[in-house]
């Protein structure tokens, strides 16, 4: 990611002018090298906006595509009413819309019940279920059972396993 | 003409790259055609017969294509096709690549044109009495002037409900016709979805393969309930290959539904402030429509796994947000020597290093002048992954229209915040954006989005002039920067 020098919003590599500000970003991206996702060490990661509001979830339907940069993995799925994360339970019938199981979920510290995304009137949001190592939001620590509006482009990590969010508004 | 080589693809009607089973079908369907009309002794069936035998067996047909590339010079369409930039490095974040794409015509073709089967949808709701309706009169009188002998329009009025004012026909007698127009009068609300049923019904009269079919919907004010089904309607009748021009008058109707309904068939949405434009801008659309060299311009999405399209925009002839499909994308026509161009922003996830991506420029279009039913292009580009690419310089044509596109969006964004109920974000995106109209030299709409950043302050919501003038005002603007771009053409549809 290239960060904007002049309103310091993340931008991807490649992109010419800035979609917050509109400055043009080609004669400072030699001088940036890509951030790393974890290279955030020694910074107090900022919390996301808090949600006021009571929320409605929405009946309508949403593509939202996951990508699973350890796998260089692109899963897409519909959220309609939720998608479930964690990791299947066949014995009890159990299956998430968003099954780690396969991406060393265990190894990683996902649990079976970990968090689940949902498309609400305020948007689309992210809410921890208790989980053991609880759920990241661009490297904040998320309170349990409190919803967090996402944007695109999101980093999270369930346990320590990273995914990046996108969906089209 | 006996001296020319008789091209086998134009007389079977088929692409040059056509598969067998498209031979196979394009036979059939002409044998079963000529057949009715008991034409199998004809001439015209022994050439197709012919061609035929040779394009469907495949050491023929090698050789013939050999033979062919020798003396065909002619292209069907020039495809000129940019990146903005042939390198990317390894990153374990997902980059962005843009593709920008012209597509004329080529210099030598003629003029060969379909005849119109053009239908204009009027608004005669309560709202559009006064100068909106006179003025709407006088654009169809000024239509009927510019049809030719073989064009045929209808026209229908609405306000809840629809009259067919003229059937679909020639022009033969206008004063009778114009009557009746001038008979229209101002009452009632306003429900699209009657009129559109009504004027589509109509253009159905006359055989939709041999005309260039065009509704042009005018409307003043929001439609209530029935714009599913006005968009669902817009759907059907793009696969039967009606295109649909959406203008809307005033400030009080709906633009994303307008730009909704026009999507499928790759039309063209516009905003028309003053009722003094309706005729010139109702005049640049014949126009265009009457010059059709290329209709159904598709791209194909055969993007590899790794590349995903995130946002496109056709940028002339005329500005337009584009829907995307699963598989391709829709471009609609290309009118008269104005070429396409259109602008798609790519993501691309990480890649290992040193691997090559393949990005295939792949569009498909209809040719009616010269009988094609699909014409195809292909071209691949590549992009190289390399550890430490050099910097390198945005192709000019790409960096500006990026650069138009990116304030467009922005602005599109600002609308979105408020109605987000985030004014906050609003009025800095808007602020942002009023600097960027002012280095680009636009101050009218600098003038505006600083009107719109006050309002923001004061009473938290943006103008609905605001919100038409700063939209179309930037996709003018898009489309213009695009057109000088080009070939210092004439200026967009909308100045």
């Amino acid at each position: 990611m290239i960060k904007c020098p002049e309103c310091g919003s993340a931008q991807y590599e490649g992109t010419l002018f800035c979609s917050e500000c509109g400055r043009f970003l080609v004669e400072t991206a030699q001088n940036i090298t890509a951030q790393l996702p974890f290279a955030q060490f020694g910074r107090l990661p900022t919390p996301p906006p808090q949600i006021e509001e009571e929320l409605e979830l929405l009946a309508s339907s949403k593509e939202i595509t996951f990508f699973i940069p350890s796998r260089r993995e692109r899963l897409q799925r519909q959220l309609q009413n939720e998608i479930r994360v964690g990791r299947a339970d066949e014995d009890a019938g159990y299956i998430p819309e968003l099954d780690l199981t396969g991406y060393d979920g265990v190894a990683h510290g996902v649990s079976r019940v970990h968090a689940t995304i949902q498309l609400t009137n305020q948007g689309i949001v992210v809410v921890d279920l208790g989980s053991t190592n609880g759920t990241y939001l661009n490297n904040y620590r998320l309170t349990a059972q409190q919803p967090y509006l996402l944007a695109s482009g999101d980093e999270i990590l369930f346990g320590d396993l990273l995914v990046h969010i996108f969906f089209d508004l | 003409m006996m001296t020319e080589q008789p091209n086998y693809y134009a007389i079977l009607g088929v692409d040059k790259h056509a598969s067998l089973e498209e031979i196979h079908e394009a036979f059939a369907t002409w044998r079963i055609k000529l057949k009715e009309a008991e034409q199998l002794e004809s001439t015209q069936y022994q050439q197709i017969a012919y061609a035929y035998e040779v394009l469907s067996d495949s050491d023929r047909r090698t050789l013939y294509d050999s033979l062919l590339q020798e003396t065909s010079a002619e292209s069907v369409l020039e495809v000129h096709a940019l990146l903005s930039r042939s390198k990317i490095g390894v990153l374990d974040t997902p980059q962005v690549v843009y593709l920008l794409v012209n597509v004329h015509p080529p210099q030598q073709a003629e003029d060969a044109r379909l005849p119109l089967n053009l239908c204009l949808v009027l608004d005669r709701s309560t709202s559009m009495n006064g100068e909106r309706l006179e003025r709407v009169k006088t654009a169809v009188e000024m239509v009927l002037d510019k049809l030719g002998p073989e064009d045929v329009i209808s026209v229908v009025s609405f306000s809840d409900r629809a009259e067919v004012l003229l059937p679909a026909g020639r022009v033969h007698n206008k004063v009778r016709l114009l009557s009746r127009v001038k008979s229209m009068l101002a009452s009632g609300g306003t429900e699209i979805y009657q009129g559109l049923k009504t004027g589509v019904e109509e253009m159905r009269q006359v055989s939709l393969s041999q005309h260039i079919n065009h509704l042009i919907l005018l409307t003043d004010g929001h439609t209530y309930g029935d714009e599913a089904l006005c968009v669902q309607l817009a759907k059907e009748t793009a696969v039967q290959g009606i295109g649909i021009t959406a203008f809307g008058i005033g400030l009080e109707w709906n633009d994303k539904f307008l730009d909704r309904l026009v999507a499928p068939s790759s039309g063209q949405s516009g905003y028309i402030d003053d009722p003094m434009q309706i005729i010139e801008y109702l005049e640049k659309r014949i126009k265009g429509l009457g010059a059709v060299y290329a209709q159904n311009v598709q791209f194909h999405l055969n993007f590899p796994n790794a590349v995903y399209m995130r946002y496109g925009f056709k940028m002339t002839p005329y500005a337009q947000p584009i829907d995307k499909e699963k598989e391709y994308v829709k471009l609609g026509d290309i009118e008269g020597r104005r070429p396409l161009s259109f602008l798609l922003e790519l993501s691309i996830d990480p890649q290992p290093i040193q691997t090559r991506i393949k990005l295939p420029v792949h569009l498909t279009a209809v040719i009616p002048g010269k009988k094609l039913q699909k014409y195809t292009f292909k071209q691949d580009l590549q992009l190289m992954v390399l550890k430490t690419p050099l910097q390198e310089e945005p192709p000019e044509a790409v960096l500006r229209a990026v650069r138009m596109l990116n304030m467009y969006r922005m602005n599109e964004k600002v609308w979105e915040d408020v109605e987000a109920g985030n004014v906050e974000m609003a009025t800095t995106r808007m602020r942002h954006l009023t600097t960027r109209f002012l280095e680009a030299g636009q101050t009218q709409l600098a003038r505006q989005a600083q009107m719109e950043v006050d309002r923001l302050a004061n009473v938290g919501d943006l103008s609905l002039e605001g919100r038409k003038t700063l939209k179309f005002g930037t996709r003018a603007l898009l489309n213009q920067t695009m057109s000088l771009l080009l070939n210092g053409d004439e200026a967009g549809e909308h100045d």
